[in-house]
């Protein structure tokens, strides 16, 4: 009883340390996901082993476009907890004690990017691994390729598909199959690299390529897609109300 | 409408600190007042039943107390801090008529999911295991559990650490009778001491739980009193007889009850006095209709 002899209410202990709910978040999501984590894992490394095998140099070039793909989909784990979280009203107890949904959204993003670094880890290190052992040397353009936009590309992507997954969410009644969040966030999610692929090719056909250009377009698009999630993060107050994350609202 | 402002006061109340305060508290969703001009104090520790019709606004009026909801107008004040501050949320526990069970969770992973909120340990998980009698579903997964059984593990949450107030929507729905009463006899204790805000929608219960009554009619403040200050506007007594074949003459039948309509429960004594007198053996004798029947009327 937190009361005073006087009758007083008295102050509780304050609880600020056990209540970021990232760490549960986190774990949630990995379990969640983690079939989609292990077909996402096995289906890049077998693409980049085989690719590593097969094309010789061609590694360099082909391997780093299709890695933000599989990335992003990682994403889906933390989503689907999200979904979950507020149609059974975890999210509502959350809100009950005192997390704010910004640092719900925030929880939900850190959670999808450790997907996705589990990913990136497993698949760069055997594919490029196979490629090194078979006698290919780390060129300039595959380290730049990765270093710039595989990975980078990777975590903004899998940021963007879950933070516009989870307003979708909340501004949406339930629904299932395609027309869900889930259903929607692979295709959010490889939006973004696909829409630099196309760039890349409109610019590299039209007026040729060259590794400022790629950078330049590169740089571009991630700042842009960073940007994007940052806003809808930063202005979560203004952009969705509370109750949009009840169940029933 | 003016709004109703109104304060029942026990005997154990904080001097000057009123436990919730409601000022003038408009509420809702998405821009729709569900909540209108809403404004009461509790200062005394007991259960408070929250009744009100179907969309009336109880669910609203929790969440609201909960801060999950921020009010449109007016303020909520919970022991003399604004609800919105984190002071104030951690004096109360909240039960949502939802379960708010993560899924793919066993019973003992979802209690240790919320015991991170409440800095509880694992005795406080294992205590409230057997306090509520789920120990032996604490293996399972809460998907395989029944309504009724996951609604149990969900008031668990709220004995993992004891607060001030509790606003607790719905806390015996899906329950079966017997489960239901061991929650109510753990509420009522919780009472002694505590604020307890209780909603419900079976009038007997509400009756057989409740200090006083807070009814919600089409989102506002319509009653905020002690239960026995409210009166049926008519009292109806029955009785059932020793011999089922007997009648009793002057009294209409209601199934196996023999009924009829008194000027108020001060007359009970006199009326079953005159049965006894005429030497009528009686099995039963019991007020026909609830008083808070009226409020849904």
């Amino acid at each position: 009883m937190n009361r005073k002899t006087a009758g007083r209410v008295d102050e509780p202990a304050s609880k600020a340390g056990g209540r970021s709910y990232l760490g549960p978040t986190i774990r949630r999501s990995l379990r969640s996901g983690r079939m989609v984590l292990v077909v996402g894992t096995a289906w890049s490394v077998i693409l980049g082993v085989l690719i590593a095998v097969g094309s010789g140099s061609g590694f360099a070039s082909s391997f780093p476009l299709i890695l933000p793909i599989f990335g992003a989909i990682a994403a889906i784990g933390a989503l689907t907890v999200f979904t979950s979280d507020r149609m059974k009203g975890v999210l509502e107890y959350l809100m009950a004690y005192g997390i704010s949904p910004r640092r719900l959204f925030t929880n939900f993003i850190v959670a999808a990017l450790v997907s996705i670094s589990i990913v990136l880890v497993i698949a760069v290190v055997a594919s490029v691994g196979v490629y090194v052992a078979r006698g290919n040397r780390l060129s300039t353009s595959l380290l730049l390729l990765l270093g710039v936009y595989a990975i980078p590309m990777s975590y903004v992507s899998g940021a963007f598909a879950t933070t516009v997954g989870m307003y979708w969410s909340a501004l949406s009644s339930p629904r299932e199959g395609m027309n869900s969040p889930l259903g929607i966030a692979p295709f959010l999610g490889i939006l973004p690299p696909v829409a630099v692929l196309v760039l890349i090719g409109v610019f590299g056909a039209t007026v040729g390529f060259s590794t400022n250009g790629f950078l330049l377009v590169t740089g571009a698009a991630l700042s842009v897609v960073a940007l994007t999630v940052l806003y809808l993060l930063g202005n979560i107050g203004h952009l969705l109300r509370r109750e949009r994350l009840l169940s029933n609202a | 409408m003016a709004a109703l402002t109104q304060t029942v006061a026990g005997s154990e109340a904080p001097p000057g600190v009123p436990w919730i305060a409601c000022r003038s508290v408009s509420s809702g969703y998405l821009g729709t007042e569900v909540l209108k001009d809403i404004s009461f104090e509790i200062t005394a520790p007991s259960v408070y039943v929250v009744l009100g019709p179907n969309g009336a606004g109880k669910t609203t009026l929790f969440r609201t107390l909960a801060g999950i909801l921020s009010p449109s107008r007016g303020k909520v004040i919970i022991g003399g801090t604004p609800g919105d501050h984190q002071t104030a949320r951690d004096r109360l526990h909240y039960l949502s008529h939802l379960d708010g069970l993560p899924e793919g969770f066993t019973v003992r992973e979802a209690l240790a999911f919320y015991a991170r909120a409440e800095l509880a340990t694992r005795v406080d998980i294992e205590r409230v295991l057997d306090k509520l009698q789920i120990r032996d579903l604490s293996g399972s997964y809460l998907g395989q559990l029944s309504a009724g059984q996951k609604k149990r593990v969900s008031i668990a949450r709220i004995f993992l650490r004891e607060r001030d107030i509790y606003l607790l929507d719905e806390p015996t729905a899906n329950l079966d009778p017997k489960v239901a009463k061991e929650i109510r006899s753990l509420i009522l204790e919780l009472s002694r001491d505590k604020v307890v805000l209780y909603s419900s929608h079976n009038l007997y219960e509400a009756r057989e739980i409740g200090r006083y009554v807070i009814v919600i009619k089409e989102g506002r403040l319509a009653v905020f009193d002690r239960i026995e200050n409210l009166r049926a506007s008519k009292f109806r007594l029955g009785v059932r007889l020793l011999n089922p074949s007997d009648s009793l003459e002057g009294w209409a039948k209601e199934g196996e009850y023999f009924v009829r309509e008194l000027a108020g429960p001060e007359e009970v004594q006199s009326v079953l006095h005159d049965l006894d007198v005429r030497g009528v053996r009686l099995r039963e004798a019991r007020e026909m209709d609830n008083p808070l029947q009226d409020i849904f009327e």
